[in-house]
């Protein structure tokens, strides 16, 4: 944990920050890999919310190119085991989440990110 | 046209019975048909059902079912029953012929002496049935129950009243309730994490069934706490999110987080997503219709107050005490991390703002499902009506009742595909009129509950200037 399933649903929601706050970048970040159980109902059900840029970057980001730059149309099964992996069996235990726009530093640590703002960040 | 089916229940959470029993049967698209004088406090039902696999069906999933049977015959007396029994021999009579069969005679409220057992099993034969008896791995178990009332409270003899039963019942055995063995498995004081507000093990399965949690489906916590629900969604196959303003609750002290800890012991580790830290109320979610369920038990101030990011106002303090970056990093030691101040957030606006998060959060159709503390004597139905918005309908309300207090299961479905955007968190000038016409029970639980429940007009405590 950090899973990408999460990067890719968490937005920067600093007061202010409305626009450039997704996706976060990650930063010194250490990288661990989980067998997770395949599910193809969760993975078909999950894919409309994907931002689909934000995944690929970031799955590439930490090394793992297999998905491809375009969502693509038919949904087979060596698709599904591609995008599984990237969503639920890679885990960022620690390091930090970085806004790309007001450059607020959210910390990892032992795979929990601390999503809190400071109290001049809140509206 | 559906058959009869006798169901027997556990001695625990009489209005959660009901509710149970609808989710079940809607996650897996059957119906039940209810008789019309139903009384849920009583411990059997009998329940007409398509097909023998749906009474299966709720046996396998349901945490308050006993047991299932096929409806045979009931009575106020024995010679009703009888009469009714004899009426219904072409159900049983395949059984005649050759099938291992053995009775049994067992009581709700009351034990039966052995000498009547024997007697009431001896009054079936005319049944006839020439099958061998078999007490350990018969073809078919026959059973006769006698209903007793509650003498909560009272001492008597062990076989007082004997054979004064309110009514019996006589069917054959489908299948004996087998979830409620997972309360013992979710036992809180055998998990290696838990905290002094987790979640009872049987009310944490209940409400997992309420959410028609099942594979394939993502389950959302925003108070997460030490993850006592999360454990019995994920066992039902969801994927769970949890989220907490408190870090420490869902981490403990050791490195791994304690709810993972806890989650791997069950086998269900990899089935939480994540765990996040922040409040619910400023909160990172990039869009809205994510899950298929939001679970929660909201920290409701008597053993954990809700609080929420801000400061408390304090009078004689000048109102614009907000911090910059620079006066934080000055005032705080190197070595800790900052940690923002919080407000306490009240009860009923913290139910409101969790209805609406829902309403924004939840994918059509998607349930939530939260425990609210209530007054008892103050509760009124308008209570739950005033925390509700558009589009947001309440599926089930059942009350755990702990005497002057309780607290309500209440399930809310989303029922509209219609897009809502995210609440707000504040309290607007439109729902401040609304809450001054309607004062729920719930309003200033925390300061009630310090109060033992005294002064039903509750009022808040006045400075005294003499």
């Amino acid at each position: 944990m950090v899973r990408l399933i999460t990067h890719n649903l968490l937005a920067c929601h600093a007061k202010g920050c409305t626009s450039n706050n997704f996706p976060l970048q990650f930063k010194d970040i250490q990288v661990e890999l989980r067998e997770a159980e395949f599910n193809s109902d969760f993975l078909r059900g999950f894919l409309p919310r994907i931002e689909w840029a934000a995944l690929v970057d970031a799955s590439r980001q930490l090394g793992d190119t297999s998905l491809p730059a375009e969502q693509p149309e038919m949904l087979d099964d060596d698709f599904l085991q591609k995008l599984h992996h990237v969503l639920l069996e890679i885990h960022v235990e620690e390091g930090a989440m970085i806004c790309p726009n007001c450059h607020h530093v959210y910390p990892i640590s032992n795979g929990i990110p601390n999503m809190l703002l400071a109290e001049h960040e809140i509206g | 046209m559906g058959e009869f089916y006798l169901f027997a229940f556990a001695q625990a959470h009489e209005e959660f019975r009901i509710p149970e029993l609808q989710s079940i049967a809607e996650l897996h698209n059957f119906t039940i048909k209810f008789q019309s004088e139903v009384n849920v406090h009583r411990p059997f039902m009998i329940l007409e059902l398509e097909s023998e696999e749906h009474a299966r069906t709720l046996a396998r999933r349901c945490i308050l079912v006993k047991a299932v049977c096929e409806f045979y015959a009931r009575g106020l007396s024995y010679e009703e029953l009888h009469e009714q029994n004899r009426a219904r021999l072409p159900k049983w009579g395949c059984y005649i012929p050759d099938t291992s069969f053995r009775f049994m005679v067992t009581a709700y409220n009351h034990s039966i002496p052995q000498a009547r057992q024997r007697a009431v099993v001896e009054d079936f034969s005319y049944m006839g049935f020439l099958g061998k008896i078999d007490m350990k791995n018969p073809e078919v178990t026959m059973i006769c129950y006698e209903e007793y009332r509650d003498k909560r409270g009272m001492t008597r003899e062990k076989h007082e009243g004997d054979g004064e039963f309110e009514e019996a019942f006589f069917g054959r055995l489908i299948e004996e309730g087998s979830a409620r063995s997972l309360i013992r498995k979710f036992d809180v004081k055998k998990r290696v994490y838990y905290g002094n507000t987790s979640m009872e093990a049987e009310i944490s399965l209940l409400m997992a069934n309420q959410t028609l949690a099942s594979p394939g489906k993502l389950i959302y916590d925003p108070f997460i706490g030490t993850g006592s629900m999360a454990y019995t969604t994920a066992h039902f196959g969801a994927m769970v999110f949890g989220s907490d303003i408190d870090g420490r609750q869902m981490r403990g002290k050791a490195n791994q987080p304690g709810i993972i800890r806890a989650a791997a012991q069950y086998g269900v580790a990899g089935r939480i997503v994540d765990l996040c830290t922040f409040d619910v109320t400023r909160n990172p979610w990039r869009c809205g219709e994510l899950f298929d369920a939001i679970i929660t038990d909201p920290p409701y101030g008597v053993r954990a107050g809700a609080k929420r990011l801000g400061r408390k106002p304090r009078p004689g303090k000048p109102a614009d005490d907000l911090r910059s970056p620079e006066t934080i990093m000055k005032n705080r030691p190197d070595d800790q991390p900052y940690i923002p101040p919080t407000k306490p957030y009240e009860l009923s606006s913290l139910a409101s703002d969790l209805v609406q998060l829902a309403r924004y959060m939840l994918k059509p159709q998607g349930r939530l499902v939260f425990f609210l503390p209530t007054v008892t004597d103050e509760y009124e139905e308008l209570d739950i009506q005033t925390m509700l918005c558009e589009g947001m309908e309440v599926v089930a309300n059942s009350l755990q009742n702990f005497g002057s207090w309780g607290r309500r299961l209440i399930t809310i479905r989303k029922a509209t595909s219609e897009r809502f955007p995210p609440p707000s968190f504040e309290v607007s000038s439109g729902e401040l009129e609304a809450s001054s016409l309607h004062v729920p029970a719930h309003k200033d639980f925390r300061e009630k509950y310090f109060q033992g429940f005294k002064n039903s007009n509750f009022e808040q405590p006045v400075q005294d200037n003499h």
